[in-house]
């Protein structure tokens, strides 16, 4: 075989396998990672490598809590960014950090970002 | 010619000839309009003459002007390894290879794994991205070894002497959005400008191609030796500002370290790990560029280069809200 058959067939498998990884719609999240305490909505996300879950859906007209976890975290996931409410901050490499949000009309969707633009998670409220 | 300098250096150099009353180099059209008395030597023997004199820099005189030609069956074999490198670039990045990071404390060890990691990660879209570029279109002019060295000696520098500084002063050059959004954009349009360039199609957008302004080569002797050797220097020392979130969260861990040796020194490992990669990535342009396959192999790294300049340049638009997230990982 020559070096063309051989590169196209190996950029195939890569191709093909990459898309296979990366086409998964996200799924609401199969944990449950929205709590209430004290009438105040909790929702907990973990922060390394991407934001898990990466879909999360919560109840609107509710005082809610975004925490967020690191543990060893030193890529950008901990460079976090919420545009709707303005908010930017540095998250420590290894703890949690509480983001006070308003109560969110319903269908509102609230999204946090790393600082350069390639993780995200998002938040829908109904 | 290439750079703004390289006409002033051609100049001089035809002037100094005894049968030269004047030569004036043209950048925008690669040509030397040169008069003088040379006897009854044949044009040809004229181009060999003035060709003697100017060789030492990597340029000859003909004249005819060279013919642009593009050889468009290295594409066949370029794009398919290029789409390969991305691919694997992405499935890289779907492993989850931040994983590795298990511990908080950051020993220097640690910083030399994040090091690693982040060579191979997103990051490797900007700062791989640059140095490939880089790397690829000095291999291309013919330069040797040098400008890849000071490249990775001015980044090794910039990180010990900037990670002791905000390990002393206990503040950090962390851009807010609006800084972040600017150097990411414009470090995406380097990128595309130098990928393009790098494919070998557009002969015209070599004028693009970022080099010191003439204003400042003009002033300065030994032309085409500064823009190689400060152009390489400057880009390493600028890599600590470039947006990572790797460079950034370790230079967050620095500054709370407040001492000038530990912030420097984990600055410095977490650079030296960032090494084995970077240094593949500009060493591969030098080993290949008299090889048959130089060709594909500049093609290849134009069409890489390329992709991470776009990469960039979405994730630029999306960190600051203007677009919907495209990746994500």
């Amino acid at each position: 075989m020559n070096p063309t058959v051989v590169s196209i067939i190996i950029a195939t498998a890569l191709i093909g396998g990459a898309l296979l990884l990366t086409t998964r719609s996200p799924e609401v999240a199969s944990v449950d990672n929205v709590s209430v305490e004290n009438g105040k909505q909790i929702i907990e996300i973990t922060a390394k490598g991407r934001y898990a879950p990466i879909l999360t859906s919560a109840k609107a007209h509710m005082p809610t809590t975004l925490r967020i976890e690191t543990n060893g975290t030193f890529d950008c996931t901990s460079i976090l960014r919420v545009p709707s409410i303005g908010y930017q901050k540095n998250l420590p490499p290894t703890g949690t950090t509480d983001i006070e949000l308003p109560p969110q009309k319903s269908g509102a969707v609230v999204q946090g970002l790393c600082a350069m633009g390639m993780y995200n998670f998002t938040v829908r409220f109904k | 010619m290439h750079c703004a300098a390289c006409p002033v250096l051609i100049k001089s150099e035809l002037e100094d000839m005894p049968e030269v009353s004047s030569a004036k180099p043209s950048l925008k059209h690669h040509t030397v309009e040169v008069s003088g008395d040379f006897g009854d030597k044949t044009q040809e023997h004229i181009a060999r003459d003035l060709t003697e004199v100017v060789k030492t820099h990597g340029y000859s005189v003909s004249v005819e002007k060279h013919r642009h030609g593009v050889r468009w069956s290295e594409f066949s074999l370029a794009v398919p390894i290029a789409l390969a490198f991305i691919a694997l670039f992405i499935i890289l990045q779907k492993l989850g290879i931040v994983n590795l990071v298990t511990t908080a404390n950051v020993t220097y060890g640690t910083a030399f794994v994040i090091g690693l990691i982040a060579s191979v990660s997103t990051c490797m879209a900007v700062v791989g991205g640059l140095v490939l570029s880089m790397s690829a279109n000095f291999a291309k002019e013919g330069d040797k070894i040098r400008p890849q060295v000071l490249f990775h000696i001015g980044r090794l520098v910039s990180f010990f002497l900037l990670g002791g500084v905000i390990g002393l002063l206990g503040s950090t050059f962390v851009l807010g959005a609006t800084g972040t959004f600017i150097l990411s954009f414009t470090v995406a349009l380097i990128l595309l400008v130098l990928g393009i360039n790098l494919l070998d199609i557009f002969p015209w957008m070599k004028r693009w191609q970022p080099t010191l302004p003439s204003f400042i080569s003009r002033h300065i002797h030994g032309l085409k030796e500064v823009n190689h050797s400060l152009t390489p220097v400057l880009v390493g020392v600028a890599t600590f500002f470039l947006p990572c979130g790797f460079t950034q969260s370790m230079q967050i861990y620095t500054l709370t370290t407040g001492s000038f040796w530990t912030g420097a020194f984990t600055m410095s490992a977490f650079a030296l790990g960032t090494l084995p990669v970077l240094a593949l990535l500009s060493f591969s342009s030098l080993a290949i560029r008299k090889k048959a396959q130089s060709g594909v192999f500049f093609k290849t790294a134009g069409l890489v280069v390329i992709f991470f300049g776009l990469f960039n340049l979405i994730n630029s638009l999306v960190a600051v809200g203007l677009i919907p997230p495209v990746f994500s990982f």
